[in-house]
């Protein structure tokens, strides 16, 4: 039997050896060349070794220096580099010029490992902590959209605890996972836990686009990666204390574009009840809206204008309040550090009643003990959601869909005290026979959720000489939680409301528990072989366990009213439990060769074993090789020019593997519904056919990576090339439903994708205190489907038959599919010569695909003394999304187009009809009929097509102005950093006419089933508020 | 420190060391989910999807009470708009090609794959109820897949088999499944997870007989099933008996509930469902039942305080003249005699119905019985799961078509029509095959919105295979025109 003895060789080998070092004492004070200040936290290292040390807040350091070494290395951001010989010196002072090239800029790369940008053969873009918290988003995620080229983040809907995609590149697989890794403080872990992070921790995102730039992480990380650190105390700072504390208010941006023409009623007449529009056009007249009241009743007959109320469905929604504090202390001494922080946020949604709390803490400390430092991670973090449920009323349906189905007649917010029965709002007295009072819904449909999350990291980092480190690494990351959703029970008057069904009471109860358990060791060593050729090589190892399990408990039909607790339910209760555990691990090994500082070659290996695959088909090398070369290093005739600063160019090719999801190599069996019975005990077979020599899919990227710095790094230029092909993609196809199974689990076909990511930046404007920045980041990519298999031209990832989210062969993925009108030749629309009505054709047309063609982000940064004005922008298109709210309104008659031809029969413009096979006439006369109702809600509304709409945006995602109070004013007074600002939060959306329904950004799923959303979601959103941060 | 540092690696080197690389790996077995089960737990839950593609909303014999205007659409409710309109499309009722083969065949499958020959009894119940489904989709689609189906891994895309080479088919596969029960050698015997019979392999004998009389019937205008026919009284085991109902214990718990009863009756709760609710009389057959003077009208549809009232199909404007006149409280809903409760069993094939078959065949003279016997047993045994009592009164009431000697001449029509109202409610798609075999019940109307002159002769094969199985599957027939091939 084979036996893990790696780490035992690593760990035996080095134990003992002499961690005590000879050495004298160096001091002395960095200042800047251009004001003569002093600089704090500028490094001091000696070179070849990871011994050093950091200036403190009066720019001065003191470090022990080995005999054996001569020289000391300064290193500042932004500025040069300088290499200094000690000489026997004990006090050395040093002046540091401003940086002239991007390429001394420190990466951090996989597995937290930093390399000088220049020998980074990949490409990867830095995200500053300060950038991403300027206008105090909930989620650090929100705040990288824009920012980053390659990386678009979806926001899948608005309330109060919203969740993001975060896609890199576009998408490589079909069925399997797209989003990018998630590694925080060098441990795997996830886009929830990046959610859960208080943006204010974060010190900065490395964002390592290409597999290439993760190959270490192993298959995890074959859609690139994001790299966070949270913030650590500064050696040599003094203590800080400081608080930032923010308030945003939260209005609707926009409601969906309605007819405001016709009104409640049904086939052209009006009708009391009705959620429908297809009523009489408005005339102003009273009219009954709601039940007939008999006369004995306290409630009189409810009677309203018939006239459109003005944003009546955008008074339902409340402004929201969002408070958010973080008091936070950072701070150094000797050879400690730490940081903390206390984060508390509170948030009323737009949404009536909807609440959200969060309360986070985080403790970073390091030591250093001689030549090894330990440093610790920690954070705790617990909330608490209580919204409105998801399942409300006889049709279990969501609240929006409440709103959206009320008619623009109706003074839907004065309906809000729905538990008086002697108000228009209670249940039997509410005007809508169909479709319950939605602040009913708000009150008797709650879920309520505790999520706590607990990350651990512990990492020691051990200088066993001074070109060699091991380092390694002991990571946690714990979320669990509980959540009750329930229902109340309502009743009828069936004289009142004769259409409604009694809504039964349930209360469901759901616990899960999940932790990620991880562990590196790497041992790192830096050679330089002679003046020319420098080494850096890392061996080392990795091992990953995720644990999860989750129980759920449903009881129905509770006995006493507004009791919550399962024991309330009658019959049996519905009971469920899923539990996993998927264990991988692997050896990796990353060199990089270095000629003149010019010139860098790396290559790099890994093999992983993973639970997931059959034994003896588990085991995957996946390598990768990359070369980074300076040009205007290597080119004498490029040295020192003062237009272009410095240039490199990157290649690399990797190859990675994603490997199945725990348990889904067999074929399995579950109880089925409703079983059992009794004794009698029923199990089906999954509908999933597993094929029985399922593998794992292989993503190889080839990349293309320039850089260039001009006028002395004022304006610089990064662009990246890349090629993406993933071949046995893991895919669920769609079998004919004869096989027996609706999904079939293979590997087959091939996807490739290629893209191009521009980003340009720098300075346009710099004069005295007067500087004006601006980002432009460009992002084009796209997938397509090469091959799925012979007989096979597309799978579906959704469909309900008439449109779905599709992988075609030839086509762009993911390709929009939706029936469409049959057409002539000429583009127009072929109707029935009898009914006038349009033909539409039995196959789905390709519609086009739901990720955009290119994204364009622009951040702005004016900054005139101590005011500071930023602004990012960003702008999607070419693509596409299904309007399922849209569709779903054509049936009530609230949409536009149901009022384009005046509810009247009408010729279909621009239509033909066919009088002989190919023979196609102009119809000038063939009416369709229903115009005043049925033509929309079944014939128009039939055509799915009419719902693809153009998902083009563009957002004005971050705005803000912020005043730093000058230091000199704050001289005397007990704080030292006082700032202020205003800021906006998505204020501006620009949409396409043709789309004015709801956010194309807002998904129903987190899937790859992107561009299907509509009416789950609350309506789109705007913040604005204000931001003070206060240190001590 | 340096203790230290010897302590954490020694620890982590032990730990490590503790567990193989195989065992380390070694959790991926689903804590959750089986991989194998006995058949015992396979035939219940496939039973229990037998009675729900029957007679679950919106599926098969609610299609047949949709088509046959037994059923229509009180006020308030826009449940049956595509049915009205006769909109076979793609995704038109695709339930029912889906979930046949993707629930009940497929679990049936499994039984009909067993190999160890203990399992003998239930091969053939596999081998019987694949047969009862692919009749049905025979009847409703023609071809389809039939010898390359179910074999899920090993073929994603079966081809489409001609239908009367799976009905021939079917014949040999019932036989098959006599011979299996009549040779099995110390077989595990069903028992309480056999929800239809309850073990009784006697009974699965008479059910395969059964439904190889319900092909033969159906194809008796295009084939001569005389032999066939003579073959089933040589086997001798006879038919059914009485309804064949499948109960696995039906509760009045959610997703325990008999099917009909609670889609279309009531839920767990006693709520009654929308669907309950929406779905009514057609003014045409309570007009119908009226004229026959037919007693089974109070069992077949519920009566209101107001009188009975019937809803003309595809009605749009459901408030001129009188304002709420078709509201759900004024309507005949689904009726007692149907929906009987809460946990009575589904019933897949009535008694009633073998009668009628046994009628058609002596009528016809493919068997040498009575036509007339089968005819009145027929109507009674319909009486009898309605809860109607006696029907001797009515079927000698001397009313044509309800009285077999005041229907000389029409004897088939007789037939059929009695047959019409014995399934209605129950497996109503049979008269819609009747329909399109026979013509009969004469003066069934169409929908008002419909623009064709008749109803469908067969549903459009589902999306799905137009994009899986594209290579297969046919052109779409003329929903209207191309008829299944018995009634060519």
């Amino acid at each position: 039997m084979k036996r893990i003895f790696f780490l035992a060789l690593l760990l035996f080998t080095f134990v003992g050896i002499n961690l005590h070092a000879q050495g004298s004492e160096v001091t002395g004070t960095v200042t800047s060349a251009d004001d003569g200040s002093a600089l704090p936290g500028v490094s001091v290292v000696v070179p070849g070794t990871t011994i050093g040390a950091v200036t403190d807040f009066n720019g001065q350091y003191t470090i022990v220096v080995p005999g054996s070494s001569t020289a000391l290395m300064y290193s500042f951001v932004g500025m040069v580099t300088q290499e200094l010989s000690i000489d026997g010196r004990s006090i050395i002072d040093v002046v540091l010029e401003s940086s002239t090239t991007e390429l001394d800029e420190v990466v951090v790369t996989a597995l937290g490992i930093k390399r000088e940008k220049r020998e980074v053969t990949y490409v990867t873009q830095k995200v500053a902590g300060d950038e991403l918290t300027v206008v105090a988003p909930t989620r650090a995620a929100a705040a990288l959209a824009g920012k980053v080229a390659g990386l678009q983040i979806n926001i899948q809907d608005n309330g109060v605890n919203p969740s993001t995609q975060i896609l890199l590149r576009g998408l490589r697989s079909v069925s399997g996972n797209n989003s990018a890794l998630i590694v925080i403080d060098g441990s795997i872990s996830s886009s929830c836990a990046f959610d859960d992070l208080n943006p204010n921790d974060i010190a900065n995102i490395s964002v390592l686009k290409g597999a290439t730039a993760a190959a270490m992480y192993g298959s995890k990380a074959g859609n690139g990666a994001l790299i966070v650190t949270t913030k650590t105390g500064e050696s040599g700072q003094k203590l800080i204390v400081g608080i930032t504390s923010s308030y945003t208010a939260e209005k609707v941006a926009y409601m969906p574009k309605f007819q405001t023409k016709f009104g409640t009623g049904w086939e052209g007449a009006y009708d009391a009840v009705e959620n429908t529009n297809w009523g009489p056009r408005f005339d102003g007249t009273m009219r009954q809206i709601g039940p007939t009241f008999p006369d004995d009743s306290p409630m009189t007959t409810q009677m309203v204008a018939y006239s459109p109320v003005k944003d009546n469905l955008l008074d339902f929604y409340e402004t929201g309040d969002t408070w958010s504090n973080t008091v936070y202390m950072s701070g150094s001494k000797d050879n400690s550090k730490f940081y903390a922080s206390f984060g508390d946020q509170r948030a009323d949604g737009i949404v009536p009643q909807d609440q959200y709390k969060r309360n986070s803490v985080r403790v970073n400390a390091s030591k250093k003990i001689g030549k090894v430092e330990l440093s610790v991670n920690t954070s705790f973090f617990q909330d608490n959601t209580d919204v409105v449920g998801g399942t409300i009323g006889d049709q279990d349906r969501t609240l929006y869909w409440f709103v959206l189905n009320t008619s623009a007649n109706i003074p839907l917010s004065s309906y809000s005290d729905w538990s008086n029965p002697l108000s228009y709002g209670y249940g039997d007295n509410y005007y809508n026979a169909y479709y319950q009072n939605p602040y009913w819904g708000v009150g008797t449909n709650r879920n309520l959720d505790e999520t706590n999350r607990f990350t651990g990291n512990f990492n020691l980092s051990w200088d066993i000489m001074e070109w060699l480190n091991f380092t390694t690494r002991v990571g946690t990351n714990s979320n669990w939680g509980s959540g009750k959703n329930w229902r109340a029970r309502q009743t009828y008057d069936a004289s009142l409301q004769p259409a409604h069904s009694t809504v039964n009471s349930f209360v469901e109860d759901t616990e899960f528990q999940s932790t990620d358990y991880t562990g590196d060791a790497l041992l790192s060593g830096d050679f330089e072989v002679n003046d020319d050729i420098t080494v850096k090589a890392v061996l080392g190892a990795n091992v990953n366990t995720f644990d999860y399990s989750y129980l759920r408990i449903r009881a129905n039909n509770l006995s006493i009213p507004g009791f919550y607790d399962v024991s309330n339910g009658t019959g049996s209760p519905e009971v469920a439990r899923d539990e996993s555990v998927k264990r991988d691990f692997g050896f990796f090994g990353d060199v990089t060769v270095g000629y003149k500082n010019w010139i860098f070659l790396n290559m790099s290996g890994r093999n992983d074993w993973t639970s997931t695959l059959a034994p003896g088909n588990n085991s995957y090398f996946y390598p990768s090789v990359g070369l980074s070369f300076v040009f205007t290093d290597a080119i004498a005739a490029l040295n020192d020019n003062d237009i272009l600063t410095f240039g490199k160019l990157t290649m690399s090719n990797s190859t990675v593997y994603n490997d199945l999801g725990a348990y889904r190599i067999n074929e399995i069996y579950s109880q089925s519904a409703g079983f059992p019975y009794g004794a009698v005990n029923g199990f089906v077979l999954s509908n999933t056919a597993v094929d029985a020599n399922i593998n794992k899919e292989k993503i190889n990227t080839n990349e293309l990576g320039l850089n260039l710095g001009f006028l002395n790094g004022r304006v610089w230029f990064d662009g990246a090339y890349f090629m993406t092909a993933t071949t046995d993609l893991i895919t669920s196809t769609t079998p004919s439903v004869s096989s027996g199974s609706t999904v079939f689990l293979t590997n087959i076909g091939k996807l490739s994708g290629s893209g191009v990511e521009l980003s340009l930046g720098g300075s346009v404007l710099k004069m005295n205190d007067f500087q004006w920045d601006v980002n432009v980041n460009y992002t084009k990519f796209e997938t397509t489907v090469d091959e799925i298999y012979e007989g096979l031209d597309e799978i579906a990832l959704a469909t309900s038959g008439q449109y779905g989210i599709y992988a075609v062969v030839g086509e762009a993925f993911p390709q929009m599919k939706a029936n469409v009108y049959q057409e002539d030749p000429d583009g127009r629309i072929i109707v029935d010569p009898v009914s006038g009505h349009p033909l539409v054709e039995t196959e789905l047309a390709n519609m086009g695909k739901t990720t955009p063609d290119y994204i364009l982000g622009v951040n702005s940064v004016v900054r005139y003394k101590g005011f500071s004005v930023t602004a990012t922008l960003d702008y999607r298109t070419g693509h596409v999304y299904y309007e399922q709210g849209s569709s779903a309104m054509e049936f009530t008659g609230r949409s536009i187009a149901s009022v384009s031809a005046n509810r009247q029969d009408f010729v279909i413009p621009n239509s033909v009809i066919e009088t002989s096979e190919g023979v196609f006439v102009e119809n000038t006369n063939i009416q369709v009929s229903g115009g005043r109702h049925s033509y929309w809600s079944d014939k128009y509304n039939d055509v799915k097509s009419n719902y693809v709409k153009d998902a083009s945006a563009v957002k004005l995602r971050e705005f803000s102005v912020n005043y730093t109070l000058p230091a000199k004013m704050l001289a005397k007074a007990p704080v030292s950093k006082v700032s202020i600002g205003f800021i906006a939060r998505n204020p501006f959306t620009w949409l396409p006419e043709e789309n004015r329904f709801s956010d194309p950004e807002f998904n129903n799923s987190n899937s790859n089933v992107i561009g299907i959303g509509g009416y789950y979601q609350s309506p789109p959103t705007k913040s604005y508020g204000f931001t003070v941060n206060i240190e001590f | 420190m340096k203790r230290i540092l010897k302590y954490i690696s020694i620890l982590a080197v032990i730990l490590l060391l503790n567990t193989s690389c195989e065992e380390f790996l070694d959790v991926n077995t689903d804590p959750n989910n089986p991989t194998s089960v006995t058949p015992d737990l396979v035939l219940p839950s496939a039973q229990k999807y037998t009675a729900s593609i029957i007679q679950k909303d919106r599926r098969i014999s609610h299609f047949g009470n949709m088509m046959m205007q037994n059923w229509s659409q009180s006020d308030g409710f826009s449940w049956y708009t595509d049915e009205f309109k006769y909109n076979v499309t793609s995704s038109f009722y695709q339930r029912v090609f889906n979930y046949s083969y993707t629930n009940s065949l497929k679990q049936y499958q499994i039984l009909d794959m067993l190999e160890d020959t203990r399992y003998d009894y239930y091969r053939a119940i596999g081998k019987i109820m694949k047969a009862y489904h692919f009749q049905l989709l025979v009847d409703i689609y023609g071809d389809i897949p039939y010898f390359e189906a179910l074999l899920r891994k090993d073929n994603a895309t079966p081809v489409y088999d001609d239908a009367a080479t799976i009905y021939a088919a079917l014949i040999t596969e019932l036989d098959a499944a006599i011979v299996l029960i009549d040779e099995a050698v110390a077989p595990d015997v069903p028992d309480i997870d056999d929800a239809m019979f309850g073990g009784d392999m006697d009974k699965w004998i008479q059910f395969a007989n059964t439904v190889k009389l319900r092909i033969l019937v159906r194809e008796s205008d295009v084939r001569d099933v005389t032999s066939d026919l003579a073959a089933i009284a040589t086997q001798g085991s006879g038919f059914i008996t009485s309804d064949v109902l499948v109960n696995p214990g039906y509760l009045i718990e959610k997703d325990k509930q008999n099917p009909i009863w609670g889609d279309l009756g009531w839920d767990e709760g006693g709520t009654q469902t929308l669907s309950s609710k929406a779905t009514c009389a057609t003014q045409f057959i309570l007009d119908y039942l009226t004229g026959l003077a037919d007693p089974r009208i109070d069992y077949i549809y519920e009566e209101p305080a107001t009188g009975h009232l019937g809803v003309v199909q595809g009605l749009l404007d459901y408030d001129t003249p009188v304002l709420d006149a078709f509201v759900p409280e004024l309507v005949s809903n689904i009726g007692d005699g149907i929906l009987k409760s809460g946990t009575m069993g589904a019933n897949i094939f009535s008694m009633a119905e073998v009668y009628f078959l046994l009628a058609e065949a002596a009528e016809k003279g493919l068997i040498t019985d009575d036509p007339k016997a089968h005819f009145e047993a027929g109507i009674q045994a319909s009486f009898d799961y309605l809860g109607a009592g006696s029907a001797a009164g009515y079927y000698s009431s001397a009313i044509p078509l309800a009285d077999w000697n005041s229907s000389t001449g029409d004897e088939l029509e007789a037939i059929i029509t009695q047959k019409w109202i014995a399934m209605n409610g129950i497996t109503a798609e049979q008269s819609w095959f009747d329909y399109n075999r026979t013509g009969f019940p004469s003066g069934l109307p169409v929908s008002l919105q419909a623009t064709t002159p008749d109803r469908p002769v067969r549903l459009f094969y589902p999306a799905g295979e137009l994009s899986a199985n594209g290579d297969n599957v046919p052109a779409q027939p003329d929903a209207f025109t191309a008829k299944i091939f018995w009634a060519e």
